[in-house]
């Protein structure tokens, strides 16, 4: 496969991290290459955060996505989504939480703008506002037909403790049928 | 050599790295970007019979790894850029009193507190000289995952053979990057463990600073029934203060010396795409985490018939001055890139005895791009 360029985005605090690592894993448990880099700021909470996800069948040697490269983006705050928006390759897919993030006319016409109410479906479908960060990975891996839809769920559970397993397989499966969804719309 | 896959980030493999070669102590205190290396090594030392102690400041931590070292344990303490600075005095002290340690500094933004969560490598030449005086630092230098392991074991090694303190330079890229490493298992790193040398015959015969003019102390562990002092003044044979003329000269001509006769068991580079270098290419220097940029530039640049090799120092102290002038030797267009403003483009130059090498350098906590060496390289040619 040619390489697959991801880019998370949100504030501090949300938990965008877990989905990037989990996604390096499962790639390298696949047999190829994956790499995360994270970077925040040093506010603690609140401040912008940008997770990039590279994965390749090649050696992958820089860690962060070329701006102008990125094939899917998923934002769930408007400072991060104003901030990196520019690094996504001109018709690539971007998804947003519609209640949090508000593209501009302009923005909609050079990209994919994709709504998934990311955070509404984690808090209110699932009871759980963290995970938001299994929702993305399900929606991101929908989109771009990464990787295997089980190997990527297998990875992500082995992360996660055993009691959580139930509520984060619900997750994985919503953000898959509204990934769905909103393709065929 | 046998080795394993693991997926990790450079931080969590710098302390598994520290506790397979044997550390078996750590004092320290948290600092952004280096604390994961504290949080992985507090969970794994117990579990070895070792201790990691958080102390109540940067200074703190290294006099407690150093008081470690002198009983004779392995021990290490980690911490960025605005820690060095605390630590200098008891890094000097270490230097003259010859006690083996690991220090991990993860790079961030400078000087001062500069910008906490963002990658530099503005620590360079902090490393060559931390503390005043006369003394020679090992500073290495990971460039990847795997060597965020393997070269913080080697640093022990070093640390033990040298009997000084071993810095090992990650940077923020580096340290928090999340993916692949092959590195060697457990059991190769245990093969390759070389004590400290000890003083075996009898206690009224033990000279620790009394060795060869290129030799290391030979520090026994405490509580054996060697006696001996620890002082940062010039001392003597046994480690007690002395101004006698020639006893502080052969000193520090010995903490020179024990070094720099002995480089080729130090230094250490890598040569990517360099085989085929002709005078009219490119030969881009680079280390830690910019050198990954430098890769990817190079297959760029010669996708678009652009011949282009990286010499990527490991070892950045002492320099691997003969490689590098072997290579300025032989290509004319060479470019310098670094996180920061010309600190490793100097030591080219002194090795090479050239003051036209390029550079291209950045300070703002971003990290170097590809694209902007692939177009650097353009300019040039």
């Amino acid at each position: 496969m040619a390489r697959t360029l991801m880019r998370f985005t949100g504030v501090g605090g949300q938990g965008v991290l877990l989905a990037g690592e989990i996604f390096a894993a499962a790639k390298i448990k696949e047999g190829g290459n994956g790499l995360k880099t994270a970077t925040y700021t040093s506010q603690v909470r609140g401040g912008p955060t940008v997770v990039d996800i590279t994965l390749d069948d090649e050696e992958i040697f820089y860690p962060y996505a070329n701006d102008g490269e990125i094939d899917f983006m998923l934002s769930v705050a408007q400072t991060s989504y104003d901030l990196f928006k520019n690094g996504v390759t001109e018709g690539g897919t971007i998804v947003v939480e519609p209640n949090l993030v508000h593209p501009t006319d302009e923005d909609r016409k050079k990209w994919n703008i994709v709504e998934i109410p990311i955070i509404t479906i984690a808090k209110d479908e699932i009871g759980n506002v963290i995970t938001q960060s299994v929702i993305a990975l399900a929606i991101a891996n929908t989109f771009m037909k990464a990787l295997d839809d089980e190997l990527l769920r297998g990875v992500m559970l082995s992360k996660v403790p055993a009691k959580v397993h139930d509520v984060n397989n619900k997750a994985y499966d919503l953000g898959k049928k509204y990934a769905l969804e909103a393709m065929a719309s | 050599m046998e080795m394993r896959e693991v997926i990790s980030t450079g931080n969590d493999l710098a302390a598994e790295a520290a506790v397979d070669a044997g550390c078996m102590f750590f004092g320290g205190y948290p600092i952004t970007p280096s604390s994961e290396v504290m949080h992985t090594i507090s969970d794994l030392l117990p579990e070895v019979g070792g201790v990691a102690i958080q102390m109540e400041d940067e200074i703190a931590g290294i006099a407690a790894a150093a008081g470690a070292g002198m009983a004779g344990v392995r021990t290490m303490t980690a911490t960025s850029g605005p820690g060095v600075s605390l630590k200098a005095e008891n890094l000097g002290l270490a230097q003259m009193a010859e006690v083996p340690l690991v220090l991990v500094n993860v790079m961030r933004g400078g000087p001062s507190t500069g910008l906490p969560t963002r990658v530099a490598q503005g620590d360079v030449r902090q490393a060559r000289n931390p503390s005043h005086g006369d003394y020679r630092s090992i500073t290495l230098c990971a460039g990847n995952l795997a060597e965020c392991y393997t070269e913080t074991v080697r640093a022990f090694n070093l640390a033990d053979r040298f009997m000084q303190p071993v810095i090992v330079l990650l940077d923020e890229t580096i340290g928090h990057m999340h993916g692949k490493a092959v590195i060697p298992t457990v059991e190769e790193v245990k093969k390759g463990i070389v004590p400290r040398k000890t003083f075996t015959g009898a206690p009224e015969d033990y000279r620790p600073y009394g060795v060869g003019a290129d030799e290391p102390a030979v520090l026994n562990p405490m509580f054996q029934g060697y006696r001996y002092h620890f002082t940062g003044l010039h001392h003597d044979a046994k480690g007690f203060p002395t101004e006698e003329i020639e006893t502080c000269r052969k000193l520090i001509q010995r903490l020179e010396d024990k070094v720099m006769m002995h480089t080729d068991e130090i230094e250490l580079n890598e040569e990517f795409m360099c085989d085929d270098l002709e005078e009219n290419d490119i030969l881009i220097i680079a280390y830690g985490s910019v050198s990954l940029a430098a890769k990817e530039a190079i297959r760029h640049l010669r996708a678009d018939g652009i011949k282009a090799g990286l010499f990527r120092p490991i070892t950045l102290w002492p320099s691997p001055a003969k490689r590098i002038k072997h290579f300025t030797d032989k290509v004319k267009n060479v470019l310098c890139v670094e996180l920061n403003i010309r600190q490793y483009t100097e030591e080219v130059e002194r090795v090479s005895s050239r003051l036209d090498i390029q550079g291209l350098y950045k300070v703002n906590g971003r990290a170097i791009s590809p694209y902007e060496i692939v177009n650097k390289v353009k300019e040039m040619i």
